[in-house]
């Protein structure tokens, strides 16, 4: 009864909205000059800021978007209107901070950046006659490490987190309790603190190798600790989303369980299982804790992962800050060209990744 | 094209995987094989036994690895956290001094863990599902595209990198922001007390934690929303729903799981951050909500551990590692509720599976038939008032 | 500039030490000559690595020691993990993955003789590294502030909350004080600085200063900052904020002068902090044979030339290796960190003072015990 009433009612006041009630078409944005303008204007008189006019125009603009919507147009409109607004805003708010901490970096880091930063490991002099210590920046042996150490973490976390996602997908099916488990448990992995990881990888290894197990590899088991739940979850999301027809149709010509997954749900599902690998890549490569602890510390360049304490960019950025030399501004320097680098090696990474999914992914596909 | 040529490259690499199933069966053999899809065919074909074996191995294995981690959080944690607080020399020097049981030590952290993610979550989980929402659904096509990918990029700076940047940064932008809480809003509880001369407080900390949340509660949470079903968004425009009411008609409820666990994700790693908290945030091993002081800030369990493991001796070291297994079980914890507060939510609302759904098994002909009936109750009662007032 | 002389020192006895070496065939455990100032020493036929961590006051020092000595050394690897910490490092020690520790606070007489992997005769400390904790602060107008310890007592245990309080203003008749709220900067981190310099204040502000020596600052309501470039970059940033760090660390900040008496203020310099540490140190007597930790008393420290809170740091080594090739590297490098040599190349480069000559002397004969 209740549902009808109004809708015998609703005739009346709400007009034919394909003719009538629009706002004209670049009304938002002559709103929002106004607004600017009118905030501009306000903060004059107080006293000019850049991130307080910034704020009042946001706030002006969405009063002002609501009143107006809601006067020419209905309310439904205007709160559309004012949620495309907040989350424009949102997303403004959002994107200063990311900005600035790239922009930190990147200024910072670029300073630091020269062929022989890269093609160089750190190394020192030592002048027998002053008894001088002299250091020549370089980031070689960080970036071997790093790309040692993430490589082989993630030749272990991607097979192992692959294979789970298609368990749990392909396999497993809802009720079992092992899929069941599997699921609560990698939820839990995720909360694992890496320094726990690190001591736990470095444990195993005493135990294994003995005291002085300090090893690239060590470290590579800590970060795959930290980076398989990342990868299980990713593929387990993407995979889900392959179509249940595609497997069908697969299934309906005869082809087998395996030559369904390797052949139909894999390459379907290959972009967003790369993106997902490398956001896990992301989320390890710039540990530092786990590192330590696994890994020891050293300025030498080592590249046997199996022997010895091995060095990596975001070791390398975190001591510098950390416990910097006597020449501190340089220190700080190098630590920032170390971060900048770690950033730089995730874009190519990333590329690489795109690259990879593009010639795996069947055509047609997004 | 492809379906032909697969069914016999399979057929043709069949031989050469029989030799190894011998071996690689017996792992598989923890599910037996009737509990396979209806839909496998009858014959027998070894590499699907290889495959399904390597596949349940690594599930396995996974439970192996958490076991061993829980293992060693035990073995090692236990011996401080049974010890007697009060009498041990060990325990009555440095940083452990002041504390009477290891649970007394542990409140405070795990209450300053709590609150610190809390805070993060709630400034960043809003924005963080805000930028998924723009870029997935309001940014142009072209634009979103580059924008995932400046977020993506942000998950790899190192959080030392989001540290330093935060005392560079965030701590003299906040300093002002501080003295006018404190002087208009000192009434409010968390924003009284003695406001900070060097920036170093858990809401510098904590917006710092906020934009390193982001990228993943945004990457997740936009993967979801792109995936909600073009039918729904286009019955529900088709419907004359605006832009907004088919957003939240139609894409919330699909993607709310994904949402909550994107969520979950950030918040795991909010609650596990260290260096960046450790390097911002002047703390105290005390419980207190003030939020823009210097010298009342609650430590996190991260932290902790972080700034006493290189002094800590050993039963210290035991006692932080303690502290960390309390950690593994508060993430536990969280995400079993979460998990039930996502069933639970699915449930109430009837047959609409909005975690994992399929989309072809989902009655799409039923979820439109709620949509619309959704829909419509929402014209009703936003016309409702206005005319009744006519 | 001041270094001026010791180096040509230096250079002198390097170059001898090179002329010899080509005739110098003796055996690597030749080290431990009696004087350790003769560093007629042959390191070229040594090879091998050193793993080693803890300390990160010694970081720099380390850093520097490393580089000359792989220099004569040149088939040795040393790797030093700062990161790690004092403690960490004992731990690492005492597991049995380095071959020593370097450590801000000496290891009792327990954790000597607990130690499993050295045997019966237990582990030895070595004061390897002598530094001084500055007290350093930000204050606009002021560059010159003398402060004693009764005062640094008020101050960091936050009797005194503003710049003008009249027992600075006392201590500081020509400074221009400001009514600024004083920030105390301490560490959040667990350090042997903070233990030198909760130690420096109980021994010598009793009244004021209640607490006991302790590596984790004991009041809260100061701002902590993490590591020493945290204090340092909390001082530098605020106004009005005072806190105190390993001197070698401080950079461009201003450091106080301190007195242990009210008279005498006394700012840092590395001979200040050497003949301090020579007045105030004693070796503490734990039983085992070669041991040299050291107790400090900081209320013997007096009059214009000795800076009143010398920082020293240790080596801490087994008396027994089980590894004789490890055992051969590390009274190699540990005996060249003590010789005068070595120390001049950490004064040079790392800021470090330089361990007192009759001590150096010891611990060469300490090296001699090891096994």
């Amino acid at each position: 009864m209740t549902a009808l009433s109004p809708r015998t009612v609703e005739k009346g006041p709400v007009p034919n909205s394909l003719t009538t009630g629009q706002l004209p078409r670049f009304a938002e944005l002559y709103i929002f000059g106004a607004s600017a303008v009118v905030s501009g204007v306000l903060l004059m008189l107080i006293g000019f800021d850049v991130i307080g006019w910034l704020v009042l125009s946001a706030v002006v603009y969405l009063v002002l978007l609501g009143i107006l919507s809601s006067l020419v147009e209905n309310r439904r409109k205007a709160i559309d209107r004012l949620v495309r607004g907040l989350v424009t805003v949102a997303f403004l708010l959002a994107i200063i901070p990311l900005v600035s901490t790239l922009f930190t970096v990147v200024s910072k880091g670029i300073g630091a950046l020269s062929f022989q930063f890269i093609t160089q490991s750190g190394g020192s002099a030592f002048n027998p006659d002053t008894l001088e210590v002299t250091n020549t920046p370089g980031a070689l042996q960080a970036i071997v490490g790093t790309l040692i150490i993430t490589g082989i973490a993630t030749l272990i976390s991607v097979p192992i987190g692959l294979f789970t996602s298609i368990y749990l997908v392909e396999y497993g099916r809802s009720g079992q309790w092992l899929s069941r488990t599997v699921t609560f448990l990698v939820d839990v992995m995720t909360g694992i603190p890496s320094i726990v990881a690190g001591l736990f990888a470095f444990s195993l290894f005493t135990i294994i190798l003995g005291p002085k197990a300090f090893s690239g590899f060590s470290a590579s088991v800590a970060l795959s600790v930290l980076m398989i739940p990342t990868v299980v979850r990713a593929c387990e999301e993407m995979l889900r989303l392959v179509p249940h027809d595609l497997r069908e149709a697969s299934y309906a010509l005869g082809v087998s369980k395996f030559a369904t997954i390797v052949r139909i749900v894999l390459p379907t599902a290959i972009a967003g299982i790369v993106t997902g690998i490398m956001l896990a890549i992301a989320r390890v490569i710039g540990e530092t804790a786990p590192i330590f602890m696994a890994a020891s510390f050293t300025d030498n360049f080592n590249s046997n992962p199996f022997e010895g304490p091995m060095q990596t960019l975001p070791v390398m950025a975190y001591t510098g800050f950390a416990f910097p030399g006597t020449d501190i501004t340089a220190s700080n320097n190098s630590a920032w060209g170390a971060a900048l680098l770690l950033v730089i090696l995730v874009v190519i990474l990333n590329l690489i990744a795109r690259v990879i999914a593009k010639v795996f992914a069947p055509k047609g596909s997004r | 094209m492809s379906d032909r040529t697969s069914v016999e490259s399979v057929s043709s690499t069949q031989p050469r995987q029989n030799t190894t199933s011998d071996s690689t069966t017996p792992l598989g053999g923890g599910t037996p094989a009737p509990a396979a899809s209806p839909k496998r065919s009858t014959r027998a074909r070894p590499a699907d036994a290889i495959f399904r074996g390597l596949s349940t191995g690594s599930a396995i294995f996974i439970m192996v690895i958490l076991a061993g981690v829980a293992l060693f959080l035990i073995v090692q944690g236990m011996p401080a956290i049974v010890a007697n607080w009060q009498s041990n020399p060990e325990l009555n020097d440095g940083f452990t001094s002041a504390f009477d049981s290891f649970w007394a030590y542990v409140g405070p952290l795990l209450f300053g863990t709590l609150w610190s993610a809390a805070i993060a979550l709630v400034l960043g989980a809003p924005i963080g599902i805000g930028i998924a929402l723009f870029i997935s659904h309001y940014a142009p096509r072209r634009l979103a595209g580059l924008l995932g990918y400046v977020v993506d990029l942000l998950a790899a700076v190192p959080s030392v990198v989001f540290g330093l940047w935060g005392i560079i940064v965030i701590r003299p932008f906040l300093l002002p922001l501080s003295d006018w809480l404190n002087t208009y809003l000192g009434w409010i509880p968390i924003f009284g007390g003695q406001v900070s001369t060097t920036g170093s407080t858990i809401l510098a900390g904590a917006v710092v934690l906020a934009v390193m949340i982001l990228p993943i509660i945004t990457s997740i949470s936009r993967e979801i929303f792109l995936q909600t079903p073009r039918l729904h968004e286009e019955a529900a425009l088709a419907l004359g729903a605006t832009r907004w009411e088919m957003v939240r008609l139609a894409v919330f409820p699909y993607a709310k799981s994904g949402i909550v666990s994107a969520t979950l994700l950030g918040l795991g790693r909010a609650l596990g951050e260290t260096m960046a908290i450790a390097m911002i945030i002047s703390p105290a091993v005390i419980v207190s909500f003030l939020v823009i002081t210097e010298g009342e800030n609650s430590q996190t369990i991260a932290a902790n551990i972080a700034l006493n493991f290189p002094i800590a001796s050993t039963l210290q070291r035991q006692a932080l590692i303690g502290t960390g297994l309390l950690l593994f079980v508060v993430s536990l914890a969280v995400n079993m509720i979460a998990r039930y507060i996502v069933t639970r939510g699915s449930s109430k609302t009837g047959g609409k599976k909005k975690s994992r759904p399929k989309p072809l098994v989902v009655p799409t002909g039923d979820a439109t038939s709620t949509l619309t009936r959704d829909l419509v109750a929402e014209k009703n009662t936003a016309a409702g008032p206005e005319g009744a007032s006519a | 500039m001041k270094f001026k002389n010791v180096a040509t020192a230096g250079a002198i006895l390097v170059a001898s030490a090179i002329a010899l070496s080509g005739c110098a065939s003796s055996t690597p455990a030749a080290t431990t000559s009696a004087t350790p100032s003769a560093a007629a020493v042959d390191y070229s036929s040594l090879s091998g690595t050193i793993t080693a961590g803890g300390s990160s006051a010694q970081a720099n020092a380390q850093a520097a020691w490393t580089t000359a000595f792989t220099a004569q050394a040149k088939g040795v690897t040393i790797n030093y993990d700062k990161s790690q910490g004092s403690g960490g490092g004992v731990t690492n020690w005492t597991a049995g993955s380095y071959d020593f520790a370097g450590s801000d606070s000496p290891l009792t007489k327990d954790q000597q003789t607990a130690a499993t992997l050295c045997g019966p005769n237990g582990a030895i400390n070595l004061p390897i590294y002598l530094d001084g904790v500055a007290i350093v602060y930000n204050l606009a107008g002021v560059d010159k502030l003398n402060l004693s310890a009764e005062t640094l007592a008020k101050i960091f245990s936050l009797a005194i909350t503003t710049w003008n309080d009249p027992a600075i203003a006392a201590e500081n008749p020509d400074a221009k004080l400001p009514a600024t709220a004083i920030t105390t900067v301490t560490r959040s981190d667990g350090s042997g600085t903070t233990k030198t310099f909760t130690n420096f204040l109980s021994q010598t502000a009793k009244d004021v200063w209640t607490y006991p020596a302790d590596s984790a600052w004991p009041i809260a309501g100061t701002s902590a900052q993490k590591g020493t470039s945290g204090i340092v970059q909390a001082v530098g940033a605020g106004d009005g904020t005072i806190g105190y760090a390993d001197h070698s660390a401080i950079g461009e900040l201003k450091a106080a002068s301190v007195s242990v008496k009210g008279k005498d203020f006394v700012a840092f310099s590395p001979e200040a902090v050497t003949s301090a540490f020579d007045a105030a140190a004693s070796t503490t007597d734990t039983g085992i044979k070669g041991d040299l930790a050291q107790t400090v008393d900081f209320t013997a420290i007096s009059g214009t030339e000795a800076y009143p809170i010398p920082l020293v740091s240790y080596g801490i080594l087994c008396t027994t290796f089980k590894d004789a090739k490890q055992k051969e590297l590390t009274t190699a490098y540990l005996g060249w960190i003590g010789s005068d040599v070595g120390q001049k190349v950490a004064a040079k480069n790392a800021g470090a003072a330089q361990i007192p000559e009759k001590l150096l002397t010891e611990i060469a004969a300490s090296l001699e015990l090891v096994k």
